[in-house]
């Protein structure tokens, strides 16, 4: 008999993510159905307001990818309106996104992460002497004396002890799916609590260049921030040595902590292969050079791979209606000409109509509509994007730094490139690409000191700042590659006002339920086939899911006084 | 004047009704007076982890939120330190991180300012773009008063 495994992590607000697991006799994944259980409706609070205010509208859709939104958002206005940005503008974009790609990565691997594979209670029987020899084996970072682990050790068991944080609640200690011996599961407790204070100093180079934080400043036509070397106000020399200093500390922690980590962590789980899934990858690109429509000179290249042929990137084109749509077949909307009729979002429709059981409720219907997200599809293939994704097409395109890394990480792990194909794969090509963006912000940041000793200080062009400059209706197109995967803002001016605005974000590519003719998205058919110890205690589950980074709990927070548990798990 | 540096931080989502509670309670708090420079207003949106930094590197932390107290009655809750919950549960996602996990971290790097206290109401309406609920506006007076008291008291110090 089928078991129904449903994982179903629920704040007060409705819930957010739901997966629906069907398990056959010797406790394999057969089925798995990916639920968006609330709805968010940017899209209609956009329509009729200033497109130059979307963004600020945009970056509060999600808690966390504040400013990936704002990028995307000014980014489609400026599409719509035919604005260039200036020099500066277009670096210190580029160099605040591989910021936040970087600071993002590091704390989902660290905090979201690493506890599916590192068994904190372990930790409490490390052997300090030896966790320092294994620590300093793989790594040159400084903290890592023997020491430095017993302290440590020390002061979580007396957490543990005290019983009253209940800290790290919540987890699956012990389950038979950990593999990591108690010294290496230590050391990653003490890089889980490096890298929370660490991450806090790169994410100061938000605040120096969107000169507020937590939620910067995006200007459509530019960048808010004043240049001048010689002011005590705007980006002046001193500033840049700090972005340069915190650039430098990045690179360290990723190459010493992170990297090594991500090795030495993977090495213990070579036999845990599973989750690939689709095989479908899409990356719109983002990092330009020159203009954004200049896709060559994109550092994070355009393409899409099918069915894990790397021999072939096909190429991909978001502004034509062939290439992406959305349908709502299994979705909780309605489209006027049909659910199962994918529109390309410049024609999207926005008409949620609910038709799930009443919440609370045992199962979906997943033979009907399941989800509040709507299926895009590329070209009619269901499609994973995020890290792997860019990855892979980086490296089906030959990309030389990228074809570096994976390199050296495969073969310190002595697997194949096919091991990437997975959920592993997924969590080490974060990694790699980690490495990949700390070095894309030290070649912004040089640049934009160049630029800057050329005499140009430019950061706005207000050409088009003016209404009346502007065309009585336009469209624009507007993308970026968020530490999640591919984003795309598609806006509809008209008459000077947002007619309709589609987002696409990349949870929806990898959370989104079947299409018309019964593909699966992405999580849905990474799950398929995963063999699980215990389906009381789904790791194995929530391990897949978190390898994508979901971005389903965006914007809601409410405090609970219950400390109630969130993620409901039982079985049907 | 024992604390260098204050931090008045509010929470929530401005786009979600009286999620924006908190948010919307600073902005009033620090429009309605004159403070010294230590005192510090941020408008900390739903930023989770991002937010560390404002709890750890501050003698005193006062959050404004929407929460959802036991008994849920519409009024003021003014919780200080010792009487919230620190703790940090496995998320499905990074964004799920809450004010709890935030001081389960704070205390596991002991780090936690001196002086905590969080002040809210509970949610009455969710909807998007709504704005605040009647009763939300009706309590965010008494909410930002409470906490100027607690503040004032906090620079007497």
């Amino acid at each position: 008999m089928a078991k129904k495994i449903v994982v179903d992590p629920i704040p007060r607000i409705e819930g957010h993510l739901r997966i629906e697991a069907k398990v056959n006799d010797s406790n394999v994944i057969e089925e798995a159905y990916s639920s968006g259980t609330m709805w968010r409706g940017i899209e209609v609070i956009l329509r009729g307001r200033d497109p130059r205010d979307a963004w600020a509208f945009a970056e509060r859709i999600c808690g966390v990818c504040t400013t990936v939104h704002a990028l995307a958002s000014v980014r489609c206005v400026e599409d719509a309106l035919g604005i260039e940005v200036p020099t500066n503008a277009r670096i210190i974009r580029n160099l605040m996104n591989a910021t936040q790609q970087t600071q993002d990565h590091l704390v989902h691997f660290y905090h979201l992460h690493a506890l599916d594979w590192v068994d904190v209670v372990s930790a409490l029987r490390a052997d300090p002497k030896m966790t320092s020899d294994i620590a300093q084996s793989i790594s040159s970072w400084p903290k890592s004396s023997v020491g430095y682990f017993r302290d440590l050790q020390q002061r979580l068991i007396g957490f543990v002890e005290s019983g009253q944080l209940g800290i790290f609640s919540n987890g699956y200690w012990g389950h038979p799916a950990y593999k990591l011996p108690p010294e290496v599961n230590l050391i990653g407790v003490a890089h889980y609590l490096e890298a929370l204070d660490f991450q806090k100093e790169i994410v100061k180079i938000h605040t120096i260049f969107g000169g507020k934080n937590p939620h910067p400043n995006y200007l459509v036509g530019g960048m808010a921030c004043a240049i001048d070397p010689d002011s005590d106000t705007a980006i002046n020399i001193e500033r840049l040595a700090m972005v340069k200093k915190i650039i430098d500390q990045t690179q360290q922690f990723i190459d010493q902590v992170y990297i090594p980590d991500l090795i030495a962590i993977a090495g213990f789980y070579k036999d845990w292969l599973y989750g690939g899934g689709l095989g479908n990858y899409l990356s719109y690109g983002d990092f330009p050079e020159t203009s954004l429509d200049d896709f060559k000179t994109l550092l994070w290249p355009r393409g899409a791979i099918l069915g894990k042929d790397l021999t072939t990137v096909h190429d991909v084109d978001p502004r034509d209606a062939a290439h992406v749509t959305e349908e709502v077949s299994h979705s909780w909307y309605t489209y006027s000409k049909g659910d199962d009729k994918g529109l390309h979002p410049w024609e999207g429709e926005t008409k949620p109509a609910y038709s799930g059981p009443k919440p609370p409720f045992e199962h979906l219907d997943t033979d009907k509509k399941y989800s509040w997200l709507k299926t895009p599809r590329w070209k009619n293939h269901p499609m994973e994007v995020g890290p792997l994704a860019r990855v892979l097409v980086a490296y089906a395109k030959g990309d030389p730094m990228i074809k570096d890394t994976v390199g050296m990480v495969l073969s310190k792990l002595e697997v194949g490139p096919e091991a990437l194909f997975s959920t592993l794969g997924r969590t080490a090509a974060r990694g790699i690409e980690c490495k990949q963006t700390a070095g894309f912000m030290r070649h912004f940041y040089e640049q934009l000191v160049d630029n800057i000793k050329k005499g140009d200080y430019r950061t706005f062009n207000s050409d088009r700042w003016d209404p009346s400059t502007w065309p009585a209706e336009c469209k624009g197109f507007g993308y970026s590659e968020a530490p999640r995967g591919s984003l795309g803002h598609w806006i509809h001016i008209k008459e000077q006002k947002i007619k309709e605005y589609q987002i696409v974000v990349p949870s929806t590519w990898n959370a989104s339920p079947r299409d018309a003719k019964g593909n699966s998205g992405a999580y849905e058919s990474a799950l398929k086939g995963t063999p699980m110890a215990n389906p009381e205690q789904p790791l194995e589950i929530i391990r897949t899911v978190h390898s994508f980074d979901p971005c389903l709990a965006c914007a809601s927070h409410v405090f609970d006084m219950n400390g109630r548990e969130v993620t409901s798990v039982r079985i049907v | 004047m024992k604390y260098n540096r204050i931090n008045v931080l509010g929470l929530g989502n401005i786009l979600f009704g009286d999620e924006g509670f908190g948010v919307e309670a600073i902005r009033a708090f620090e429009k309605d007076g004159d403070y010294p420079e230590t005192v510090q207003f941020v408008d900390g949106g739903t930023q989770g982890l991002y937010l560390l930094d404002y709890i750890e590197s501050s003698d005193a932390v006062m959050v404004f939120d929407a929460l959802i107290p036991l008994d849920f009655e519409s009024r003021v809750y003014v919780y200080h330190r010792e009487e919230l919950p620190a703790f940090i549960h496995r998320k499905m996602s990074s964004h799920q991180m809450g004010l709890s996990e935030l001081l389960g971290i704070a205390q596991l790097h002991g780090r936690m300012p001196e002086r905590f206290v969080l002040i809210g109401i509970p949610p009455r309406s969710l909807d998007l773009g709504s704005g605040l609920s009647g009763e939300a506006r009706e309590l965010l007076d008494e909410a930002v008063a409470q906490g100027r008291a607690i503040l004032q008291g906090w620079l007497r110090e």
